[in-house]
């Protein structure tokens, strides 16, 4: 406990900056940086969704000039996409999803805001080093834009990057070579992220406040940023790899001639490429899964059902995440022993994770439930995360994966999990935290809107992927009607595009809800706690002053104490805070109460 | 509903993959609606005036309980998974030793390149890379009811080649020779596709699976190779990039 007695001594409040440039620009408050993330994140992933739009009218209508953005982007060809376009607008769709809009925010977003503000810390422990992370993304944001103007052209090996596709052979553009570079730098910057992530949960949290005491939001950032820092470095050195290949006439990722010649490997670059980029699935989901899990119990106004069980099994998840890769290299004439063992573990992955959603249910089960927008953003959740973990199960196993490898299965697939699952889910904590952040509420109605067009709609785009994958459609097709046996796909694809293109609209609401809120409703007269719900960070003003906590708060129980009888008669409410001491304690009836 | 399911299975073993991917949809599309519902139902049944029950679930009796659910589970929709694919795969998919030891066998070598499929049959003398092989584009022909053992590398990029109505596929790997093996039930003509992502044309990389009964197989073939001997050019090396069969010594 004394390590403990010293976190108020070892985070002296400091004053705010005042200048422009300390405040908004090279700011080291993690309130600031959420927030900087939160723009650029945001601003991303519209861009990385117009991209997905023109995917989805090339699909409907091959060949037919692109409304609106055709006249934009594609004047040359008279709004046309051609097939080298195609390549690059698929290849930037995936590449700024996943690093650029994704990962900024629900890691750098959500990481940044929540983890000083749950564990009841004045920041992070490096707060130098957190700007520097950010301005490390925003450099990779520099080299994404610069990559669409490259010299002979502009990305476009897909987000895998497979060499030699991806080097000289395939891609000589300068804009490859860019975009390789963007995805190092982000990664240097995602690797300064999580070693400051990891070192604040361990260090910097207040007094009480145990691991078993952490919101779960906290365990699924904790975990996701673990995972960071030990496999974004495997990312990192395939990339600087595959830059060496491609700068400096390296072959480490180029195949001699079939006759034996020493050279490189292809192959090798697949297993680095996926040595993180399973981990990378669980990176992008296993907030989220924090997150929901808080709001579950939250808006039951129920205490998470079987908490350490939950912490368990996104545990086991994580750990077993390390050592299921071999599954998405299936069919590069991987051994068959390797195979069979990949397919055990991968498989074995879904009993925690069925526990998690027995855990979330029973914590349904039996509650006071309030569809508030995050709590109906987080049902959202779990329904497509149903969807997107089961439909894993048939291409973790060889056999049905020998059909299915490589088809608009996948890209449902993982659509739903890394898509579907972590945007519902970046929503629910947004709606959920923006009065934390801005100290008001965003529209209710508004809200409701998007939820509906949003959920229904994302659950028909990647349905309809699924369905196309399954009749048969390869993955990333210019023109999938150039095979005989997807002719018969061109209705369904059609009907999906324009679930697509609802889906978007869909995000206007939003996006007006955002605007007329930040800048047209005055910040004035919401309650502290809105949502009144235990954790830490709703015990402070909102938004919070700039060192969060004028005394480190001493955290007494759990963050979902919520339906207490002893509570509610003392106080009249069905919760009680993290570091509230209940009044009047009379022997033996306060729950773990003090240390 | 045209667009609703898998293509026509022309092959003898693509039963085995069609079995295993309806039967698990079976179990997980059950388990999906029930969990769905019961979400649901937990939603709708207890609203706001419904007093939530103080119940953290934090016991051993919780954790035996969640765990053997979770543990049943697996054994229904993962067990039969698992347990046939190891079958499927001993029996049939990876059973190279059952397909080289048919006498009726038929070998192709088969060379990817951006976005061409080149194929290559050994010829009467049965050696690869000699003046009577067959060398055919985007256009391979195989007898029906014979195993087809097909090696398989590409000269630049990854390609994988994919004939979705044998239930086939196999990534085509610059440096590495992989193989595959299947056989036809039917004669017909049938797509041959690219899976991979191998650059602009990729959705062009197409190219014709000939089923043929064996006696018109055996005529196609005593033509072809009469044609190739006297096509072929002893100095244009890039012509040669046949393999040695028995020289495959990957897995
Ligand atoms: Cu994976
Ligand atoms: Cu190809």
């Amino acid at each position: 406990m004394t390590a403990h007695n010293e976190t108020g001594e070892l985070q002296p409040i400091h004053h705010e900056p005042t200048s422009f440039f300390l405040k908004y620009l090279w700011s080291t408050d993690h309130k600031m940086i959420a927030k900087q993330f939160m723009w650029a994140g945001l601003v991303f992933l519209l861009i990385g969704g117009t991209l997905a739009m023109m995917i989805r009218w090339q699909w409907a209508f091959p060949g037919a000039p692109v409304p609106i953005l055709g006249s934009i982007l594609l004047r040359g060809s008279g709004g046309v996409i051609g097939p080298a376009q195609y390549m690059t607008i698929f290849t930037t769709h995936g590449l700024i999803m996943i690093f650029f809009a994704i990962t900024p925010l629900l890691i750098g977003m959500f990481g940044n805001f929540l983890i000083p503000l749950q564990i009841g810390a004045r920041d992070m422990a490096f707060p130098w080093l957190n700007a520097l992370s950010f301005w490390m993304y925003a450099l990779s944001l520099v080299l994404v834009i610069a990559s669409l103007f490259g010299n002979l052209g502009p990305a476009g090996a897909g987000w895998t990057t497979y060499p030699p596709l991806s080097t000289n052979l395939g891609t000589p553009g300068s804009g490859q070579t860019l975009m390789v570079a963007a995805v190092f730098v982000t990664g240097v910057g995602s690797i300064m992220g999580g070693v400051n992530y990891v070192t604040t949960i361990i260090r910097l949290r207040a007094p009480g406040m145990d691991y078993f005491r952490m919101p779960l939001t906290i365990w699924g950032l904790f975990l996701t940023a673990i995972l960071n820092v030990l496999f974004v470095p495997v990312l990192g050195s395939a990339a600087f790899l595959l830059l060496l290949d491609r700068m400096f006439g390296t072959q480490f990722f180029i195949a001699g001639s079939v006759t034996g010649a020493p050279a490189g490997d292809p192959i090798m670059f697949q297993h680095l490429f996926w040595i993180f980029g399973h981990p990378e699935v669980y990176i992008l989901i296993l907030p989220a899964w924090g997150i929901i899990g808080d709001l579950f119990s939250f808006f039951s106004r129920k205490p998470a059902n079987f908490y350490r069980g939950t912490v368990g099994a996104m545990i086991a998840v994580t750990v077993l995440s390390a050592v299921v890769y071999g599954h998405h290299m299936f069919q590069t004439g991987m051994s068959p022993m390797l195979g069979k063992s990949f397919m055990v573990l991968t498989l074995i992955i879904s009993i925690p994770s069925v526990m998690l959603v027995l855990n979330w249910l029973r914590t349904l089960w039996g509650g006071s439930i309030r569809l508030t927008v995050p709590m109906l953003f987080a049902l959202g959740t779990m329904f497509v995360f149903g969807v997107g973990g089961l439909t894993g199960l048939y291409l973790g196993a060889v056999v049905p994966d020998i059909y299915l490898h490589d088809t608009m299965f996948v890209v449902g697939h993982f659509h739903f999990t890394m898509a579907a699952a972590s945007f519902l889910a970046t929503f629910a904590g947004l709606y959920f935290w923006f009065p934390k952040m801005f100290g008001k509420r965003l529209n209710d109605t508004l809200g409701k809107i998007h939820f509906w067009m949003s959920s229904v709609f994302i659950t028909l785009v990647f349905g309809g992927q699924l369905l196309a994958g399954y009749a048969g459609q390869s993955r990333r097709l210019y023109d999938p009607y150039q095979y005989s046996f997807l002719t018969r796909l061109h209705g369904l694809n059609r009907w999906t595009s324009y679930a697509a293109f609802l889906l978007l609209l869909g995000q206007f609401v939003f996006i007006f809800n955002f605007f007329r809120t930040m800048f047209f409703v005055k910040a004035s007269g919401m309650e502290a706690n809105p949502w009144q719900v235990s954790t830490l960070e709703w015990a402070i003003p909102s938004p919070p002053p700039y060192h969060n906590f004028d005394t480190i708060p001493i955290v007494v129980r759990g963050p979902h104490e919520f339906a207490n009888p002893v509570v509610l008669e003392r106080l009249g409410r069905d919760w009680i805070g993290q570091a509230e001491e209940l009044p009047e304690a009379m022997p033996g009836s306060a729950r773990k109460a003090g240390t | 509903m045209d667009f609703l399911g898998l293509p026509h299975d022309a092959s003898v073993n693509g039963y085995r993959i069609d079995h295993l991917i309806n039967e698990t949809s079976f179990f997980v599309i059950l388990f999906f609606v029930v969990t769905a519902a019961l979400m649901l139902y937990a939603c709708l049944r207890h609203g706001e005036r419904h007093q939530a029950s103080y119940d953290h679930g934090d016991t051993w009796k919780s954790f035996r309980w969640t765990l053997a659910v979770a543990a049943a589970i697996f054994l229904v929709v993962d067990g039969p998974l698992l347990v046939e694919s190891l079958t499927d795969l001993r029996e049939v998919f990876f059973n190279f030793a059952y397909a080289e030891s048919q006498p009726q066998a038929v070998r192709i070598e088969i060379n990817a390149h951006q976005w061409i499929w080149t194929a290559r049959y050994a010829g009467p003398d049965g050696k690869f890379n000699t003046a009577d092989d067959i060398v055919t584009t985007n256009d391979v022909v195989i007898p029906q009811g014979a195993p087809v053992i097909i090696q398989i590398t590409s000269t630049d990029v990854i390609h994988s080649f994919n004939l979705p109505n044998m239930r086939m596929k196999i990534d085509a790997v610059p440096g590495i020779v992989n193989r595959m093996w299947f056989e036809a039930k039917e004669t017909g003509q049938f797509d041959i596709a690219c899976a991979q992502h191998c650059g602009s044309n990729h959705y062009k990389m197409k190219g014709t699976l000939t089923v043929l009964p064996r006696a018109d197989y055996n005529r196609w073939l005593g033509e072809a190779s009469a044609n190739s001997s006297r096509g072929f050019d002893p100095d244009d090396a890039e012509a040669h990039w046949g393999w040695d069969w028995a020289a495959y010594s990957r897995i």
